[in-house]
């Protein structure tokens, strides 16, 4: 696999850096990561689409993960801090796995559930909440991308639907397979302290206990991301009493 | 845990809801029982902060279905959605956040296509003034439930006068939280059968229009918004004020004074000084022709010591679903009568849904005041005692 943004785990020394700025460097690798697993995700999903539009719209997303990726590390350096990102992390590595599990498949549906569905709720609501705190272009690049991501999620949405409309038993097991699988690693990522060792995209220490001194913590990022899936597979149109359990049942 | 999953979803699918009831936790507990139950009783409970960290996220939705029955045989299927208020949020800084989540659990109704949807507890309070601020209807109606809740809160001051031996009509009512829509409807139906009536609340204005309203009817009435310059000469207390936790402390209170508390969540502190006061739990009624919830709620959405009790507000959208009577029973403040109380007590009755048997936080009071009981009947108003029964469905 060819790199996709030079990987680089050690903080860039600079001695005016703000007290925060160790803090943003996590927040920007975890989003960075994740936007690189994206358009990996898109890039791969386009390796088993038939249609030529369709094809063209996976690459296209792709693209604007990777342009994402690039505008994340740019934040960083201008907080004087060289972003990394690591998409064979423990946790982002099973997400990559549980999506080319569906590439392997030839399931279209399932990775556009995983994408769409579990992967983007994640982003577009946790970004939505950093991009309230970040100062400057900082906050704005996140509350931009956490928009963007919400459109891709708009686009998913209609295929999606009309695919639960053919079979809505068929669609909401699949959907369940896929959130005990996709949810559950998601679920333990933002679990409130990570007591499985080191995330292997922090450059130190987990930066959970630190999100305070940006306004941030950890559970108000589990809450609003748990909201917001719960929120998408409402206009799925899955019960809600449904979805309720799946979540409720999810490890803390 | 899939195949439970699986049944609900089905069952979802091809529901055609005839009522919805919209309610909250008014404990931490309560709403760590139901995460409980959602969770399963293979995983682990969630630890207390896990909960307090996660609730308040989770979006207005249906948590179980609930299956009635008529003691006549008609049968109404319905919806139990939550509002997902936690219970550290009732009070009024958080008002337009709450409206918000009832109107998103309105919704909710709506798309279940529920015919009738009961506002319980605070959601009623909530929406009682703002009507206008629901959702879109189509088809859907919505009532309060505050009628039957003060029907059921009028005969269990009745049952408890007859059971202590009292006699109404030598009483002194003191109403606390009388300007609200239970309290004033219970105001319009106890004071032409009391020797006095004592009004407190805490809006002046709304207790001199209270006040003059029942005096044109010949009633001897007293307004305070100074709670314990009353408390310690009535001898009959319903407390139904809007509070966000148990916190009213009636102050000195005459030693053996009848007390309803009909607050969701309760009104009396746990520390109030009673003394040897009869306080009970009012406004619940029992539903005798049987309640099923899909998966099992049972005694914890519904956490009394008798089978099948729900509270009044709840219960009313039930008979009425029960009845095929689809429309807005109880809206707006201020508008309960004796009339509406008589004829949404007989659409109950006539379904099997009664008083519930009387209890507080120490448990059952029927048991230790049965002998005094005896199917005595109040001399002002006939109230026929509640059953115990088991779930039939």
């Amino acid at each position: 696999m060819e790199p996709l943004i030079d990987v680089n785990y050690s903080p860039m020394e600079c001695p005016s850096l703000s007290p925060s700025a160790p803090i943003w460097q996590d927040i920007l690798a975890q989003a960075m990561t994740g936007e690189l697993l994206a358009a990996m995700n898109y890039t791969s999903l386009s390796e088993i689409c038939d249609d030529p539009a369709e094809v063209a719209d996976a690459l296209e997303h792709s693209e604007c993960e990777r342009g994402h990726a690039a505008a994340f590390a740019a934040e960083g350096r201008k907080i004087g801090v060289e972003v990394c990102n690591n998409v064979d992390a423990k946790h982002w590595k099973r997400l990559r796995d549980a999506f080319l599990r569906c590439i392997t498949e030839r399931d279209f549906i399932g990775c556009l559930i995983v994408q769409e569905i579990m992967l983007e709720s994640f982003a577009v609501a946790s970004y939505s909440r950093v991009g309230k705190v970040g100062r400057g272009s900082l906050g704005e690049t996140f509350a931009r991308i956490a928009a963007e991501e919400g459109e891709h999620v708009d686009h998913a949405m209609s295929i999606l639907r009309a695919e639960r409309a053919r079979d809505a038993q068929r669609f909401d097991d699949k959907v369940y397979r896929l959130h005990l699988d996709v949810m559950t690693t998601l679920a333990q990522m933002l679990a409130k302290e990570c007591k499985d060792g080191h995330c292997e995209v922090c450059h130190a220490s987990c930066v959970k206990p630190s999100l305070f001194e940006v306004s941030l913590s950890a559970a108000e990022l589990r809450g609003a991301s748990l909201q917001q899936y719960l929120k998408t597979l409402d206009m799925l149109g899955i019960p809600g009493e449904v979805t309720l359990r799946w979540v409720t049942q999810l490890p803390v | 845990m899939g195949d439970a999953v699986a049944s609900i979803t089905t069952r979802a699918r091809t529901i055609d809801a005839d009522f919805a009831l919209i309610g909250h936790q008014e404990s931490w507990r309560a709403a760590a029982d139901v995460l409980a139950v959602l969770r399963g009783p293979e995983r682990t409970p969630l630890p207390d902060d896990e909960i307090k960290d996660i609730l308040p996220w989770i979006p207005p939705r249906a948590v179980c279905h609930v299956d009635v029955g008529s003691i006549v045989g008609t049968k109404a299927r319905g919806l139990y959605i939550d509002s997902f208020i936690p219970p550290d949020r009732l009070e009024a800084a958080y008002v337009h956040e709450n409206i918000a989540r009832v109107r998103g659990a309105a919704a909710c109704a709506i798309q279940a296509g529920a015919k009738i949807v009961s506002l319980g507890g605070f959601s009623s309070i909530l929406i009682e003034g703002n009507f206008d601020q629901l959702p879109e209807r189509r088809g859907t109606v919505f009532t309060t439930g505050n009628t039957l809740t003060v029907a059921f809160i009028v005969q269990g001051i009745q049952k408890m006068c007859a059971l202590e031996g009292r006699n109404l009509r030598r009483s002194t009512l003191l109403i606390v939280g009388a300007t609200g829509d239970v309290g004033s409807g219970c105001a319009r139906c106890l004071a032409p059968i009391v020797r006095r009536v004592l009004l407190s609340a805490r809006k002046v204005e709304r207790l001199r229009r209270l006040a003059a309203e029942l005096q044109d009817d010949g009633v001897q009435v007293e307004i305070a918004t100074d709670l314990p310059r009353f408390s310690a000469v009535a001898d009959v207390v319903i407390c139904a004020a809007s509070l966000a936790s148990p916190s009213l402390l009636l102050g000195r209170i005459a030693s053996d004074a009848i007390v309803c508390d009909a607050g969701y969540p309760k009104n009396l502190s746990p520390t109030a000084e009673m003394l040897d006061a009869k306080v009970f739990f009012g406004g619940l009624g029992q539903i005798t022709g049987g309640m099923k919830f899909t998966p099992d709620f049972h005694g914890i959405l519904n956490r009394h010591p008798f089978p099948d009790v729900v509270h009044g507000c709840l219960l009313e959208g039930m008979a009425l679903a029960l009845e095929h009577r689809f429309e807005p029973f109880s809206q707006g403040r201020g508008f309960i009568t004796q009339e509406r109380v008589a004829e949404i007590e007989t659409i109950a009755a006539r379904h099997g849904i009664y008083l519930a048997p009387l209890y507080n936080a120490d448990g059952p009071l029927e048991d230790r005041l049965d002998a005094r009981w005896n199917g005595r009947e109040d001399e002002s108003m006939g109230e026929r005692p509640s059953r115990t029964v088991e779930s039939s469905f």
